[in-house]
């Protein structure tokens, strides 16, 4: 059964299009790594996947739902870490983490529980009432991946968890998203430009470029003999020329001055 | 040095051209030329009245009626400029931690940000007009060479009275900027009024108003409005003919204006460099429970908006602010209503209050979801009903603005006079009965026309230009509309005549209100493209 499934999936912004004609097909359980250059309409498709924009045309069906229909039987479903988080800045890491589980139908009692075991897990729970604003950015990932874990989605979105944390938040939030995928069945759709870190997490692998997608499926059938990177390079890469000029940054050294 | 600073002058000018070019940049600065339209005739009208009232003074100098009148004249624009810059003026100020980076002078980028920031305000003409009317009406009782001392004067209590204002905003964004400050603060505060309605309610025989009215410190206070008295003493001197006495006040008027603005430099400089509130960790466990009467996601999202409206400084202001502006209402103008006026209009001070409230808490109303940043993506992916969401910040807001609301109207009556018997449920049905038009609209233009508001306080960003007008419309439609009451009231010279009223009106608002809200939520869920980059900041 697939996860996700979108025909034709197009969002245009003042007439341009972002994402064109999408077919995306992701499998349940599959660890989805879903990749591209600066605005190649990754997070567009993100954020019309779980509801944050409407779609200019096509259709999505996310966990046998169509999006169109009944997206509040969806979102219940699902767990989201939106590019830019979705944290209520004054609120304190517990707070946010237990309001965030009542929102998504948990009662107070075990989103209390499940919040706690979540800062703990996450290696939050010595914050206090200190409020998110005041988080580093690390730490309101983390918090973020809290809020989208709380409910138990059967669903995970993330775009770009890796962006601007360092590296032991990195290892921390890999293992943990490796160990929900191999042990609780959980399908993860992720986008990130850490290609290395993906190589190494992702069964599947989608590369969109210019809105397009370039290439879809099992990891192993898209970097056929050779790394993600080389694969995603060749795919949406551009050969950039010598930048002219910027003479007055100095003289060129030579080869063997370097 | 000049091209640096007229580079950072360009930087700001084009800043500010593309903000008007940007989405909904159009509506701005249609909203901007509205109010500059407003500024002018209403700025004119008082500046009539000043100069008459100057005329008289000057005409009639030394005597009891000229102090006043010079008195009333400084201290009354000094008061205005402050609340109005510190509560409703859309004044740009300049980031000065951007600036750090670059080989200029802070102090001079921080002077440009003030002059500028003064220069692209349309309310900043009304004061000018108004000290325009001053001038004028002393130009005409006593034309000669003094003018040119009272030109000074004037000019001094405009630089002081902005730098008076920059200072205090400095100030207020470091308290509230710190949270340790900002929480105690907000206890005092709660902890006088309390003190403060304890005190009434153990008095029988009103001793707090005699006891209020022997405090010496209160002569000592007018002091806090230094730009104001100052200039009101120079002005005394200066239309009695007296020039020389004045000149220690003019003085003290400029080095009042240096200190300010060098003191107000500081804080912002300090503010800059010590980059925001750091990593204090507060102690506890961090999840404060509140025990509501709702359960389910209504029930989370009511305290969430409990929590976040609490610890918004905006809020906290208005906390001392609206308290402290009914206390002086009550002692010092209502007892200057004649008693034969009769009830209606003596109770007019309690009805300007309940409006008045709304009025201090319409940055929340008008753009509701100005500060949810990020967490405004939640509405969206979230298995909640948008009517939920809008009915949860209109409801904690509603219950805000009556607690709020009934704090000031005990301390009016603390330091005013006894209320009539119908007034306080009228004023409670009128308080009451504007919220839904306000806050139905109010839905309305938040979702229409959001705006990412800054938590600063010295940035004044919290409301868009176009939707201050849409709440200046919204404000005096609904003031209108229960005003007819008032007439009926006066004509049969029946009060409860204007209760009934009133609450009626109320009722057909909460009506119109419970019919509106499905139409707001439809308008949330379609109008969510245009909405999230702007509040959760992806357009910037």
């Amino acid at each position: 059964m697939l996860a996700i499934e979108t025909r034709g999936l197009s969002r245009l912004f003042d007439g341009k299009p972002a994402v064109s004609g999408l077919d995306l097909k992701v499998v349940q359980g599959a660890f989805y790594g879903f990749l591209g250059p600066n605005g190649a309409g990754k997070s567009t498709t993100i954020k019309m996947l779980t509801g944050l924009l409407r779609p200019s045309g096509g259709e999505a069906r996310v966990l046998g739902v169509d999006l169109a229909r009944d997206a509040a039987a969806v979102k219940s479903r699902i767990g989201v870490v939106p590019d830019g988080l979705a944290l209520f800045e004054r609120l304190s890491g517990p707070e946010m983490l237990r309001i965030h589980g009542q929102l998504y139908g948990l009662d107070r009692t075990t989103s209390a529980r499940r919040a706690s075991e979540l800062l703990e897990a996450l290696e939050l729970a010595g914050e206090g009432a200190k409020l998110v604003q005041d988080y580093s950015h690390g730490m309101k990932k983390k918090l973020a991946l809290g809020c989208a874990l709380i409910h138990g989605p059967e669903l995970l979105f993330l775009d770009e968890p890796f962006e601007g944390i360092d590296a032991v938040a990195v290892s921390g939030i890999r293992r943990m998203l490796q160990e929900l995928v191999a042990r609780r069945a959980l399908t993860v759709f992720l986008t990130s430009h850490v290609l290395e870190v993906v190589e190494r997490l992702v069964t599947h692998v989608g590369i969109i470029h210019r809105g397009r997608l370039a290439a879809q499926g099992t990891l192993e059938e898209v970097r056929a003999s050779g790394s993600l990177e080389e694969t995603f390079i060749r795919m949406v890469g551009e050969e950039r020329s010598e930048a002219p000029g910027l003479s007055w940054l100095g003289p060129l050294r030579s080869g063997a001055d370097r | 040095m000049r091209a640096k600073l007229l580079a950072v002058a360009e930087l700001r000018t084009r800043l500010l051209w593309r903000r008007f070019l940007a989405r909904g940049g159009i509506g701005e600065g249609v909203a901007r030329a509205t109010l500059l339209l407003l500024a002018v005739p209403a700025g004119l009208a008082f500046a009539i009245v000043l100069g008459v009232g100057t005329f008289q003074a000057v005409r009639m100098p030394g005597g009891l009626r000229s102090d006043v009148t010079a008195t009333a004249v400084f201290l009354g624009i000094w008061q205005s400029w402050t609340a109005v810059s510190l509560s409703l003026s859309d004044r740009e100020g300049v980031d000065l931690r951007r600036f750090l980076l670059y080989p200029i002078p802070p102090g001079r980028v921080y002077a440009l940000g003030l002059a500028s920031g003064f220069a692209g305000d349309p309310v900043s003409l009304f004061w000018l007009l108004l000290l325009a009317g001053v001038f004028g009406g002393a130009a005409f009782a006593r034309p000669g060479p003094w003018l040119l001392l009272l030109a000074l004067l004037l000019v001094l209590f405009a630089v002081a009275t902005a730098l008076y204002v920059a200072l205090l905003e400095e100030v207020l964004s470091l308290a509230l900027g710190n949270r340790r400050i900002r929480e105690w603060a907000f206890v005092l505060s709660v902890a006088l009024s309390v003190g403060l309605i304890g005190l009434l309610i153990a008095s029988s025989d009103r001793p707090l108003r005699a006891f209020a009215r022997a405090l010496p410190t209160l002569r000592v206070a007018q002091w806090v409005a230094w730009p104001g008295a100052f200039a009101a003493s120079a002005a005394r001197h200066l239309y009695a003919g007296r020039l020389e006495p004045s000149l220690p006040w003019l003085a003290a008027l400029a080095g009042g204006a240096g200190v300010a603005g060098r003191l107000s430099f500081a804080v912002a400089l300090w503010q800059a460099r010590s980059g925001g509130e750091g990593a204090a960790r507060a102690r506890g466990a961090g999840d404060a429970h509140l025990p509501l009467p709702i359960g389910g996601a209504r029930g989370a999202l009511v305290e969430k908006e409990v929590k976040c409206l609490l610890r918004h400084p905006l809020a906290r202001i208005s906390a001392v602010l609206v308290p402290a502006v009914a206390a002086v209402v009550g002692y010092a103008v209502e007892p200057r209503i004649p008693e034969d006026a009769g009830e209606v209009v003596r109770a007019l001070p309690l009805f300007a209050l309940a409006v008045y409230t709304h009025l201090a808490l319409q940055p929340f109303w008008l753009n509701a979801f100005g500060w949810e940043r990020g967490g405004a993506r939640l509405t969206f992916l979230a298995p909640l009903g948008a009517a939920d969401v809008l009915w949860a910040k209109n409801a904690v807001l509603g219950l805000y603005s009556v607690v709020l609301f009934a704090t000031s109207v005990l301390l009016l009556i603390v330091s005013g006079r006894p209320a009539a018997a119908w007034s306080l449920p009228a004023a409670a049905a009128l308080h009451l009965g504007t919220a839904p038009y306000l806050y139905g609209v109010g839905n309305l233009v938040s979702i229409v026309n959001p705006k990412a508001a800054s938590f600063a306080v010295r940035r004044n960003a919290s409301v868009p230009a176009l939707s201050g007008l849409a709440g200046l419309g919204v404000l005096s439609s609904v003031s209108a509309l229960f005003s007819l009451p008032v007439l009926l009231a006066l004509r049969t010279e029946s009060p409860w005549v204007l209760v009934a009223g009133w609450v009626a009106l109320g009722v057909l608002g909460a009506l119109l209100y419970s019919r509106t809200l499905p139409l707001a939520a439809g308008l949330l869920g379609r109008r969510r493209d245009e909405l999230l980059p702007v509040v959760c900041g992806d357009d910037a």
